[in-house]
């Protein structure tokens, strides 16, 4: 197996290899042969790299020790639905997995791309298989999982005890082919220019695609926080870890082109500017990786730490550059159809919307570099970490989500001072009374109600706007509401799956705020049958069993949970330690509600069988979690295909003269 | 977590440790207390609640000597941080100031043990330049919208102003848009408006009087 499957990587290095000069040459030397040759190629490195993918995983589930990678990241104890996790648990299966990834996107990409692009397709396979060579390149040479041993041994080192949670399954695969997946928008806008094309025929792909890598980055980071939240035991869920922020930046660069491609689409506008955006999105994807595979800062993700760093960053300098040099070579044919109308637009929106997220970034990358600039000028080693970014980047984040509440009612163009203040009155209202109550309360924390009552504006914009869009249409057809809703929404897809993924972000927000202004943390140590009191929770330590399992011992502890003397439920901890790795896992006991969590962690066994435990009340946390499906739903609903709309017809007086005339 | 992955760091993380626990030495020798405290199998000393709190707050400022990137908040039993948390609440019983402790922890281990640099000096320089890079990134957007706008009034004086006795009509065109487009109001923007043609009440939400 090992053999067929680094013959297969050796295929797919020179499968795209060739599909990235055969592309070019065709193209320039205008053989229509040698460019679906290329383009075939490049479905044939696909299939190559699906075999290698085989391959390793055959080698994972008949745990051929032989395979040097398979005996570093496996052993005969381990379940075998941890092959797909251990699969990527190294830099040689993570570096397979990224090139399967991008050549799988890369054939749907170019195999499903309109007519129109046709011109710029081999130049947009080009630059696709260009990077898929580059990480083939890296996977084949430096980092072959299918590299033997020279001897098998009996048994493998076993899997990393962290990755051994359900969260991994999808972490690090989502934000793997988020990032790379970054390199399709990237080339079909590289492509368009470099064949000379205005800049408005890539715009559809380059919004689907830039949104796929969205989602996937987005899930990414979310089940990130909440594998940490649920197992690294420190009740949090998000650090400003520099290999967090690596895979943060580009999420934010992303998140700014998604917007701004709108205004493209819509009014051929910000032609520049979006080609800035989705190489800057690529540069810190590219950083991303790099930071990644061997990045020079101690992170809790430095299991990459390898020689790949110097590589990595060569390309990284590649990626950067050239895509720039294309942009300023081109520059002449990207002028704007058309110019902004107002100061008062959707448009103007976008771009301070544009700007807050390209802040936010820059406020990150600063962070992270801040410490090497502080040790270089000042001889002086610095940290930069969580209080930092909650400082500078929280008052950014809150200009954004009252920029969401506002930029969907502003209208193209020109917003009309009255009706604006008509339709932003309502949520305005409802952002203000939310404040007036909770101070009311007695809250009394000025960021957080700040933050409450900006979750409030925004949600109530969307349903003010739900209500009407529903509300006329219920008036026009007679359909009952629920029915109108779920029409209004189907027939302008785009735009409510954007406003439902406007409400995922919110719930965050409800999250962050609430865990970060409200929390309560408790560190104790309880002998069995001792009991501790935290907010209106009464617990009960009952005690601790000790199971020794295959590669680790299991304390379980239990606790039970009373509130006003009432028995809410009996929970379990669990920790476990790995002797051969000298390292312990925890997994949290979480009784989870909308309102609060509470949160009981071991952090530590003693001999006599008291227990040390970390105790927390988390407040609204719940909501974070629940925003990540709730957004995959709606960038499932946005993205989903919206046939073209047939030119108007003439209205039908019946039709019209059924409408209400408010006016 | 005893995570002991091994880094480029390692020997940076041992030269730290082994510093650590020299000022550990006389740092026990300080605080009587924690001679105790060695040994992990006597309870911590209760503080009051005020204490608490705000030596939670001092903890996520800190970070721990010997662990990559968390404070002594986060690595929770690690035994040089538990014992830095400890401090910190026995400094806080006796009166000390947040300033005072994170001083005291930056005297004895450098200003990188603080987990965000210093308002001051020139450390300032890491807080001043992303919000005076982010204040003049606004003014310089604000600046090209203008001139983006300024360009595009020139061509629009010419174009006459919208008669009123259209305005039914072009209600009308609204309307249809609206129903064709589900209920969403001409806002969404159609694409097939020209500038000219664009009444100055376009909005139905304007129109509608609620």
């Amino acid at each position: 197996m090992a053999d067929l499957g680094a013959i297969s990587l050796w295929i797919a290095l020179a499968l795209a290899a060739y599909s990235t000069i055969g592309s070019v040459a065709g193209k320039i030397r205008t053989s229509p042969a040698l460019v679906e040759s290329a383009q075939s190629a490049m479905y044939g490195a696909a299939l190559a790299l699906l075999v290698a993918t085989f391959s390793l995983v055959i080698g994972f589930i008949s745990r051929d020790f032989e395979i040097a990678y398979v005996a570093a990241h496996s052993d005969l104890a381990m379940p075998s639905q941890f092959t797909w996790v251990a699969f990527y648990a190294g830099n040689e299966g993570s570096l397979l997995f990224i090139a399967v990834t991008l050549a799988i996107m890369a054939s749907l990409a170019v195999w499903r791309a309109p007519e129109k692009l046709r011109d710029a397709l081999p130049y947009t396979t080009a630059v696709l298989m260009l990077t898929l060579t580059f990480f083939l390149a890296v996977t084949s040479v430096m980092a072959n999982p299918f590299d033997k041993l020279p001897f098998t041994p009996a048994d493998g080192e076993g899997i990393n005890p962290l990755l051994t949670h359900f969260g991994m399954f999808f972490h690090p695969p989502a934000l793997m082919a988020g990032l790379i997946s970054i390199t399709i928008p990237l080339a079909f806008a590289t492509g368009s220019l470099l064949a000379g094309k205005s800049g408005d025929e890539w715009v559809d792909v380059g919004r689907v695609w830039g949104i796929i890598s969205w989602v996937l980055l987005a899930s990414g980071l979310l089940l990130g926080s909440w594998w940490a939240y649920t197992i690294l035991g420190w009740g949090g869920f998000w650090f400003w870890d520099p290999v967090e922020n690596a895979a943060f930046m580009p999420w934010l660069a992303l998140t700014a082109f998604i917007h701004s491609i709108m205004v493209q689409k819509r009014r051929g506008m910000f032609r520049m500017w979006n080609i800035v955006l989705i190489n800057v999105a690529f540069g810190l994807a590219l950083y991303g990786m790099f930071m990644n595979r061997g990045g020079s800062v101690p992170s809790v993700h430095s299991f990459g730490a390898s020689a790949l760093g110097w590589i990595f960053l060569m390309f990284l300098a590649i990626g950067v550059i050239v895509p720039f040099a294309i942009f300023i070579w081109r520059y002449p044919l990207l002028k704007s159809a058309r110019n902004l109308d107002s100061m008062l637009s959707r448009e103007a929106a976008f771009l301070v919307n544009n700007l807050l997220f390209l802040a936010i970034a820059f406020v990150t990358l600063w962070g992270t570099v801040y410490p090497l600039i502080s040790r270089l000028f000042n001889n002086e080693e610095i940290t930069v970490s969580r209080p930092f970014y909650d400082q500078v980047n929280g008052p950014l984040m809150l200009a954004l989500v009252f920029l969401m509440g506002v930029g969907p009612l502003i209208p193209w163009r020109k917003a009309n001072l009255d009706s604006l203040r008509r339709s932003l009155l309502p949520p305005a209202i409802g952002g203000l009374a939310t404040v007036a109550v909770l101070a009311a309360l007695g809250l009394h924390k000025n960021y957080a109600l700040i933050a409450f009552g900006l979750a409030a504006f925004v949600t109530s914009g969307i349903l003010m706007e739900w209500y009407r869009g529903a509300r006329s249409r219920h008036r026009s057809s007679g359909e009952n509401y629920a029915a109108a809703f779920l029409h209004l929404i189907w027939a302008n897809r785009p735009r409510y799956g954007g406003y439902i993924v406007h409400l995922s972000v919110v719930m965050v927000t409800l999250g962050i705020v609430g865990a970060s202004f409200f929390s309560i943390q408790k560190d104790v140590v309880l002998n069995p049958g001792e009991s501790v009191s935290i907010s209106d929770y009464e617990l009960v330590y009952l005690g601790s069993v000790e199971t020794p399992k295959g590669n680790r011992t299991e304390f379980a502890s239990t606790v039970q949970i009373f509130r006003g003397g009432d028995l809410l439920e009996t929970i379990q901890t669990k920790r476990a330690f790995y002797p051969s790795f000298n390292m312990a896992s925890t997994n949290a006991a979480i009784r989870s509600t909308p309102v609060e969590d509470l949160y009981i962690v071991p952090s530590e066994n003693m001999p006599d069988g008291s227990v040390g435990f970390r105790i927390l009340v988390n407040p609204l946390i719940w909501w974070m979690w629940v925003a990540g499906p709730v957004m995959v739903i709606g960038t499932v609903i946005a993205l989903w295909p919206q046939t073209v709309p047939v030119p108007a017809r003439a209205p039908s007086p019946g039709r019209v003269a059924t409408r209400p005339t408010a006016a | 977590m005893n995570t002991s992955y091994s880094n480029p760091y390692a020997t940076r993380l041992c030269l730290k440790a082994f510093l650590s626990l020299a000022v550990l030495a006389a740092l026990v020798t300080l605080f009587p207390s924690l001679s105790g405290q060695a040994n992990a199998q006597t309870p911590p000393p209760v503080f009051s609640d005020a204490v608490e709190n705000s030596a939670q707050s001092i903890d996520r400022m800190i970070m721990c000597p010997v662990c990559p990137s968390k404070t002594i908040d986060q690595a929770q039993e690690v035994e040089i941080s538990r014992q830095m948390r400890v401090i910190v609440r026995e400094m806080l019983a006796d009166g000390s100031e947040r300033q005072e402790i994170l001083d005291f922890f930056v005297q004895r281990y450098g200003q990188d043990i603080l987990a965000a640099p210093p308002k001051s000096g020139a450390n300032l320089v890491a807080w001043l330049l992303p919000v005076g890079g982010v204040a003049a990134a606004l003014v310089a957007v604000f600046f090209v919208i203008r001139a983006m706008t300024n360009r595009s009034t020139a061509p629009a004086v010419s174009i006459p102003a919208p008669d009123d006795s259209l305005s039914p009509y072009l209600q009308l065109v609204d309307r249809h848009l609206l129903l064709n487009q589900g209920g969403t109001s001409n806002r969404t923007g159609t694409g097939v408006q020209s500038p000219g043609t664009e009444p100055p009440k376009a909005d139905p939400e304007a129109n509608k009087g609620d």
